[in-house]
């Protein structure tokens, strides 16, 4: 079927002064996931920046005396200075977690960053040229894909120290291929379209065609999908914590907080919960975020604004 | 009275089911005789396959009958159970105008056929469903039918597939045939013998076709009765001679008077002198691709897209290459734009071999010469503003200054006719043609002195291409461009170019000005060309003298001798063993064949006697 699709000059006028990144970004801010999302978001980073330091609570701090309290409202001997309880040796459960979110964040976002560096750049290089150069690429990929993180993490980090550091390199190596693997196909199917021959025929050298043409028109996208996996590497910088294989105690992140809580857990629940809940919380505020800005860009570039 | 075949009684479409939904057929009646063509023909946009839809009842949400009756043989197909709609699709067909995408890419041709008529005829053996399909095959002339049976669809060329669709239309022997736009993805040559292929079988077959086509010189060739639809009315009707002489409605009339001619309108090309200075030069250029044999072990097979081309192209020239697909049109043009560098042969431009450029020579070369690229959907970049993509040409050849290119780019919108509100627009939602202008200001913000334009028009409508050719031409005014057009559209070419290359087979067959070609074509495949083209004038060349029949032979086993040879009814011994070359037909005239006898052949002819 054919249809005609007619533009009419008055329903461009308006928004002519406003840039189409603008437009995506006014309309993700419209909207009440994106709201809610951020509130939560900048609340957490205040509390996790500003906390720690202005209650001037030592997050390593041991209180024997103290040791158990359950948070506030609950049970007996609850008390206001630990509004989220203590630990077995009395340390205060909401700066441990709010200092273990400041941990666990860096090395998630940081970690994600590596992936994404790591992956869609050698994905993109496969994609484009193809040939000889994507075979082998695609080989390292595979042979990436074949080693188990855990077992990865088990090999480093027990052979190195376990710093920040190093976590972070190790959750990032090993988990780019899915990003190669994702920029590789997207990246296989634009570079033969007609647009980017257009490109070429303009003098686009391949380099200026991948920055300029290919990597803002398919990033966006991939960098949404990848916030989910801020959250995911959260997790898996727990895991590695709580194999103690993650950041070595005292400083305590998510990891080691819920792997100490978990002897505790009949008698005091709430250490092994509390972290469990400001996680949780950061990832969906990272998510609803996300989810608005990808469904603005999907409007506006659907064409619905 | 007999019940007509097929009969429409004031058919309402909307979008939708409300009482003010939009009207996309509104008030259609139309009756079809048994054994006739009837062509419906109008503008995109029209409602004219939603009308085709409808006549199979095959709408779907949101589109809505909103009154009216589809009646075939009586019987109305809109209210009919499912059950009994199944068993009269053995009685109506339909034949889509994407051949390519019709069938399942995964299984052969032949079980889909088989596949479709055991749906519809239940009970049928597969061995006889199969000779059926089979014979069927043959009587479309698809050569060696028995073994292309088993062949799938990506090993049928366009032409063949639409052949194979009109037998999967056909292989129930159905009354009424619906072809929308069947001839509209084919070459001009192929199209003319699948519309040849449709009259003989409704003859042989007593179906008769309901013949919906964007394009009235088309429906010229095929049909007896014409209607024509705008916004979704019926607004004449007429026997098809009596419309093209004596059209009643404003719009049928416009549509007429648009049909560009090729004989009988002196085309406006301004005669130019010989000793302009040659900007374009192909000194036989050639290019061959190594394609990985499938079957066997390894191997190359090497396809020669284009072979020993050479040609000039002076400052001012519009020059235009024709040819079917196939011929190589679109290597030429990667050859010239320099997306490739040929195999062997050079390419010239303003003096220099563009192969051997690189660096700063490199991009001004680039931004000497500048392409229109073909599809306007795909080439342009969906997630970038207007603006920005006008912009990016500047950036990448060194402008740096914001405010220069912004005045730049708007001026070039300014002259191709975009609005400036466009600037921060996305080209969503923008008409086909609206998008090649934009693709035509890409090209022009540069300031070129040589624009290719590749199919630039072959996906616009009539007026929209009547539009931008003028706008071509006001700018070669202007800027004092060249062009060279790679096209199919021959009544385009006459329009506009003065001095025109006809390709097959990668090979140029005849290199001749506008008046020449047109007139006194000296090669057979262009005399066959123009036979094949649909227009509404008296033919110069008569399509039963000239018509082609099968199809090109494949670009990676070219036939010794004269390429042309299988398919030319003209054929005699020397062309076996000799590739014609070029051969002077006097002034700037050539063509490649061996019955061109050159102004001097007979002085020739002389010197062989004295020798022997």
């Amino acid at each position: 079927m054919s249809v005609i699709v007619e533009t009419s000059p008055s329903r461009i006028a308006p928004s002519l002064t406003r840039s189409i990144p603008r437009r995506v970004f006014d309309k993700a801010a419209s909207m009440p996931g994106f709201r809610i999302g951020l509130a939560i978001f900048v609340l957490l980073v205040l509390a996790a920046a500003l906390y720690p330091e202005i209650s001037g609570i030592d997050p390593t701090k041991m209180n024997v005396r103290a040791r158990l309290l359950p948070p506030l409202f609950i049970g007996e001997n609850w008390s206001l200075a630990h509004p989220l309880g203590t630990d077995q040796i009395g340390r205060d459960m909401l700066v441990r977690s709010l200092v273990g979110l400041r941990y666990s964040f860096l090395i998630g976002v940081a970690s994600v960053v590596v992936m994404l560096i790591i992956g869609c750049t050698l994905g993109t290089i496969a994609g484009y040229f193809g040939g000889r150069t994507d075979s082998i690429i695609m080989r390292l990929t595979d042979a990436q894909l074949s080693i188990p993180m855990i077992i990865l993490a088990i090999a480093v980090l027990g052979v190195s120290r376990p710093t920040i550091p190093a976590i972070i390199l190790v959750l990032g190596l090993s988990n780019w291929p899915v990003y190669a693997r994702i920029m590789r196909s997207i990246v296989m199917t634009e570079r033969q379209r007609e647009y980017v021959r257009a490109s070429k025929l303009g003098g686009s050298t391949d380099l200026r065609i991948i920055l300029t043409l290919l990597v803002p028109l398919l990033l966006p996208p991939v960098l949404f999908t990848s916030v989910l996996d801020v959250a995911r590497m959260m997790i898996f910088e727990s895991t590695l914590g709580f194999l103690g294989l993650g950041v070595q105690p005292p400083t305590p992140t998510f990891g080691n907080i819920i792997a100490d809580g978990r002897k505790y857990l009949l008698n005091a629940w709430w250490i092994a919960t509390m972290p469990g809940i400001f996680l949780g919380l950061t990832l969906t505020s990272i998510n609803l975020m996300g989810a608005s800005l990808e469904r603005a860009r999907n409007t506006i570039h659907g064409g619905s604004e | 009275m007999a019940v007509p075949l097929l009969e429409l009684k004031n058919l309402v479409v909307t979008v939708g089911r409300t009482p003010q939904a939009r009207r996309i057929l509104d008030g259609i009646s139309l009756t079809l005789e048994p054994q006739e063509i009837v062509g419906v023909v109008g503008a995109s946009g029209a409602g004219k396959t939603v009308l085709s839809k409808a006549v199979v009842n095959w709408l779907e949400a949101p589109l809505h009958v909103q009154s009216g009756q589809v009646l075939f043989e009586g019987q109305d197909i809109l209210t009919i159970a499912e059950g009994e709609m199944r068993t009269l699709r053995r009685r109506v067909a339909y034949v889509g105008s994407n051949p390519m995408g019709a069938l399942d890419p995964t299984l052969t041709v032949g079980s889909q056929i088989v596949e479709k008529l055991r749906a519809v005829v239940p009970g049928l053996a597969r061995a006889e469903a199969e000779k059926r399909v089979i014979s069927l095959l043959e009587a479309v002339r698809i050569p060696s039918a028995r073994s292309r049976f088993n062949d799938y669809p990506s090993q049928f060329s366009g032409g063949m597939m639409q052949r194979a669709l009109i037998v999967d239309a056909l292989v129930t022997n159905p009354a009424l045939l619906v072809a929308d736009n069947v001839t509209q993805p084919l070459d001009v040559t192929v199209a003319a013998q699948v519309i040849r292929l449709m009259k003989e079988l409704t003859a042989d077959f007593s179906t008769a076709v309901l013949f919906v086509s964007s394009s009235l010189p088309v429906a010229r060739e095929a049909c007896s009765r014409i209607l024509v639809m705008e916004d979704g009315r019926i607004v004449e009707e007429q026997s098809t001679e009596a419309l093209i002489s004596r059209p009643n409605y404003p719009y049928t009339q416009e549509l007429v008077a648009q049909t560009p001619k090729i004989w009988s309108e002196k085309a406006e090309v301004p005669r130019l002198s010989d000793d302009r200075e040659v900007v374009v030069s192909l000194r036989d250029a050639s290019q061959i691709y190594k394609v990985r044999r499938k079957s066997g072990f390894g191997g190359v097979n090497e396809v020669r897209a284009v072979r020993n081309v050479t040609f000039d192209v002076r400052r001012g020239d519009s020059f235009a290459i024709v040819g079917e697909s196939g011929c190589g049109k679109s290597t030429l043009m990667r050859l010239l734009s320099r997306l490739e560098r040929p195999s062997s042969g050079e390419v010239r431009c303003n003096g220099a071999d563009i192969a051997k450029l690189h660096g700063k020579d490199l991009m001004g070369f680039r931004r000497t010469l500048q392409m229109v690229l073909q599809d306007p959907f795909g080439s342009l970049p969906p997630r970038t503003s207007v603006g920005h993509m006008l912009e990016e040409p500047l950036r990448t050849h060194g402008w740096r200054d914001k405010a220069k290119i912004r005045e730049r780019v708007l001026k070039v919108m300014n002259e191709v006719g975009l609005a400036q509100a466009l600037y921060e627009e996305l080209p969503l939602g923008l008409s086909a043609g609206q998008r090649q202008r934009i693709n035509v200001a890409r090209a022009l913000v540069l300031e070129p002195e040589i624009l290719i334009m590749d199919e630039t028009l072959s996906a616009l409508d009539q007026a929209e291409q009547f539009k931008l050719l003028d706008l071509f031409q006001k700018l070669q005014k202007e800027y004092n461009l060249t062009y060279i057009f790679i096209s199919h559209d021959l009544a385009m070419v006459r329009k506009v170019c003065n001095r025109v290359a006809v390709m097959y087979l990668g090979e140029v067959f005849e290199l001749a000005e506008n008046d020449r070609l047109f007139f006194d074509p000296g090669h057979p495949y262009t005399k066959a060309l123009l036979s094949a083209m649909p227009t509404l004038e008296e033919r110069r060349y008569q399509p039963e003298d000239c018509l082609l029949e099968g199809e090109p032979p494949s670009p990676i086993d070219i036939p010794a001798g004269c390429s042309f040879r299988s398919r030319c009814p003209h054929a005699f011994a020397p062309c076996a063993t000799i590739n014609p070359s070029l051969t002077v037909r006097g002034d700037q005239n050539f063509a490649a064949c061996h019955l061109v006898v050159p102004p001097l052949a007979t002085a020739a002819q002389d010197r062989q006697r004295v020798i022997a």
